[in-house]
């Protein structure tokens, strides 16, 4: 019992702590632009890009489509910097130097970008709603939230994957970039999965964010929650698959660097 | 039982070296180092850079896996028992690093402390009393990013008491301090070993090791050269004198005559801007002045002093002088 408390907490304290030790964009100022403005840029973007090409009508594909695709700024480059951050630190050798349970360290720095993330596309959805006509009154808006929960929660799972790989190499915000940018076509944010080509697909379906966006779009006109059921599932199933393969490349780093000698100490 | 127990320790690291030509280099960083602190003492272990301090400090704290021998912390095998040696140690690497610099001071400690397991009700007490014996009362609430240099390495020393561990590792803490805050740094040691911890100090600063030490262990390209009290250590040179020689741009050559000298027993040359100081390890002491003085031929030629071996003379003489 005594140890669950102290894990709760550690997993609690290092949720808030190491969110505001290592995440990059604590100035207000670009915390407001990344939160409102940089989703405003990229839906106006692609709805206006997307309805020149296909038609007034489906404007609602790309505005949804965006808005949860948004999720990934916080799951993929925050929590990235999340884990990636204790190397620029130089905290490495001091976490890891302490008993603490590597679990509760490694998923307590997602957390709250799961919670950001989320607050990222209710903003964006708003966004949607105010401006670009989306409409959202037959919607079932808890099962909604519920769906934008999932899907930030599965993001962050590839986020803690490339969060690993920014404590191995010093280059991965291009990777992040690629990913991000990646996730704009495959999680079909912005083009009907269907038309695109077979092995495009394969991807698709192995990437967070597909299904939560399918879901969210399936929501927007007025299916229940038991109808999108399987795809949430699928996307816990997803982000739950990278999330423990980040978790294993974690402790792997850590066994690898005590080996190696490559925990840097100064 | 002892703090601390190693046994024929080495560690090896094998860097590749060439691009194309593609060969291994091995690197004996520890090679076979054998030694015991006791409970309650503070040991110093002493030695130019690159002699394999950091690394011995390393495989004590868990942090580096030994590639031969064996270790034990508080009684745990460090490889074994990582997770109960972990418990039990604090330790610093010397430097401004492994802080969270966006947080404040008490911020950073109660996340070492939830890190440590530390209970909240107990960790609320025990930050502002740390924060207060390393000389930072009333600063916790400023991000450490503004905090001086001294004032990041007195924060860690707070950092690594949180779970108020019996032994200590201080890997070279009061390096880059300005000697005001050396000696405040030193006070917080002092400290420290009057509460009973067992720590082991590393450093390169020899009347640091002096002044605090119980026992010190030299140790040279990875090999302990010398194990004794500070006293003990004094007693390797206690038949020799120094004689100290300014001079002004003195060439190698002229330097390496010197060195040749049949009563010159070790050389050293600390290089002060325009001058050098030559000391030079003699048993004929004064005696050895004039030849010193003759083999200067032609050479500008400031003080000459005569003196009793400090704890670096033995140093220097053990690890074999050099420039
Ligand atoms: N991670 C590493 N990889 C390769 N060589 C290393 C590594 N760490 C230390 N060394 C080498 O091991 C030797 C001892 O280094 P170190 O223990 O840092 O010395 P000290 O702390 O006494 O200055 C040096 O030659 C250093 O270059
Ligand atoms: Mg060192």
């Amino acid at each position: 019992m005594r140890t669950i408390r102290k894990n709760f907490r550690l997993f609690w304290q290092g949720t808030l702590l190491s969110y505001r030790a290592l995440f990059a964009w604590l100035r207000p100022v670009t915390y407001m632009a990344s939160k409102i403005f940089m989703p405003l840029a990229q839906m106006f973007f692609f709805v206006f890009l997307g309805t020149y090409a296909s038609g007034k009508d489906t404007s609602d594909f790309y505005v949804i489509g965006n808005a949860i695709q948004i999720t990934s700024i916080s799951g993929i480059f925050g929590v990235t910097m999340s884990v990636g951050g204790d190397r620029d630190a130089g905290t490495l050798p001091y976490l890891f130097g302490t008993p603490a349970n590597r679990f509760m360290i490694f998923f307590g720095r997602a957390f709250m970008h799961v919670i950001d993330g989320a607050i990222g596309v209710v903003i964006a959805l708003t966004w949607g709603v105010l401006l670009m006509g989306l409409d959202l009154s037959h919607t079932d808006l808890p099962a909604l939230g519920l769906t934008i929960l999932i899907t930030t929660f599965s993001t962050c799972g590839l986020g803690l994957l490339m969060g690993c790989l920014s404590l191995l190499t010093a280059n991965v915000m291009f990777v992040n970039n690629f990913v991000y940018f990646s996730l704009l076509i495959f999680s079909g944010a912005n083009v009907q999965i269907s038309t695109l080509p077979v092995w495009m697909q394969i991807v698709s379906s192995i990437l967070p964010l597909t299904r939560g966006i399918a879901a969210s779009r399936a929501l927007a006109a007025g299916a229940s929650l038991t109808d999108i059921s399987v795809l949430l599932i699928s996307e816990i199933g997803i982000g739950l698959t990278y999330g423990f393969l980040g978790y294993f490349l974690f402790s792997w780093f850590e066994i690898q660097a005590k080996r190696k000698g490559t925990l840097e100490t100064v | 039982m002892n703090a601390i127990e190693i046994n024929h320790l080495r560690r090896i690291f094998r860097a590749q070296i060439g691009v194309f030509n593609r060969s291994i280099k091995e690197v004996f960083a520890v090679d076979d180092i054998s030694f015991e602190v006791q409970q309650g003492e503070l040991f110093g272990l002493l030695g130019p850079n690159g002699a394999g301090k950091t690394t011995t400090v390393k495989m004590l704290t868990t942090l580096l896996i030994p590639s031969l021998g064996s270790a034990r912390v508080g009684g745990f095998d460090v490889v074994k028992q990582a997770n109960e040696v972990r418990k039990r140690i604090g330790f610093i690497f010397g430097g401004e690093r492994g802080l969270y610099w966006r947080l404040s001071g008490d911020d950073n400690l109660r996340y070492f402390a939830s890190l440590y397991g530390v209970d909240p009700e107990v960790s609320k007490k025990r930050i502002p009393y740390l924060m207060e014996m390393v000389g930072l009362k009333g600063r916790g609430n400023e991000r450490v990013g503004g905090y001086s240099r001294g004032m990041k390495q007195r924060l860690h020393v707070a950092r690594t008491l949180l779970h108020d561990p019996d032994i200590l590792f201080l890997d070279e803490p009061t390096i880059g301090l300005d000697p005001v805050g050396a000696r405040e740094f030193r006070n917080v040691i002092l400290d420290l070993q009057s509460q009973k911890k067992t720590i082991l100090l590393t450093t390169h600063y020899m009347f640091e090791a002096d002044a605090l030490s119980d026992r010190i262990a030299i140790i040279n390209k990875g090999s302990v050269i010398a194990l004794d009290t500070p006293s003990g250590l004094k007693k390797h040179v206690s038949d020799l004198s120094v004689v100290e020689v300014e001079t002004f741009g003195a060439s190698e050559i002229v330097i390496e005559k010197l060195r040749a000298l049949p009563f010159v027993d070790a050389l050293s040359v600390e290089d002060r801007d325009q001058k050098q100081m030559i000391l030079i390890q003699t048993e004929r002491g004064a005696e050895a002045v004039p030849d010193v003085i003759s083999a200067l031929e032609g050479q500008r030629v400031g003080r000459v002093i005569v003196r009793e071996p400090t704890l670096e003379d033995a140093y220097v003489r053990l690890v074999g002088g050099g420039a």
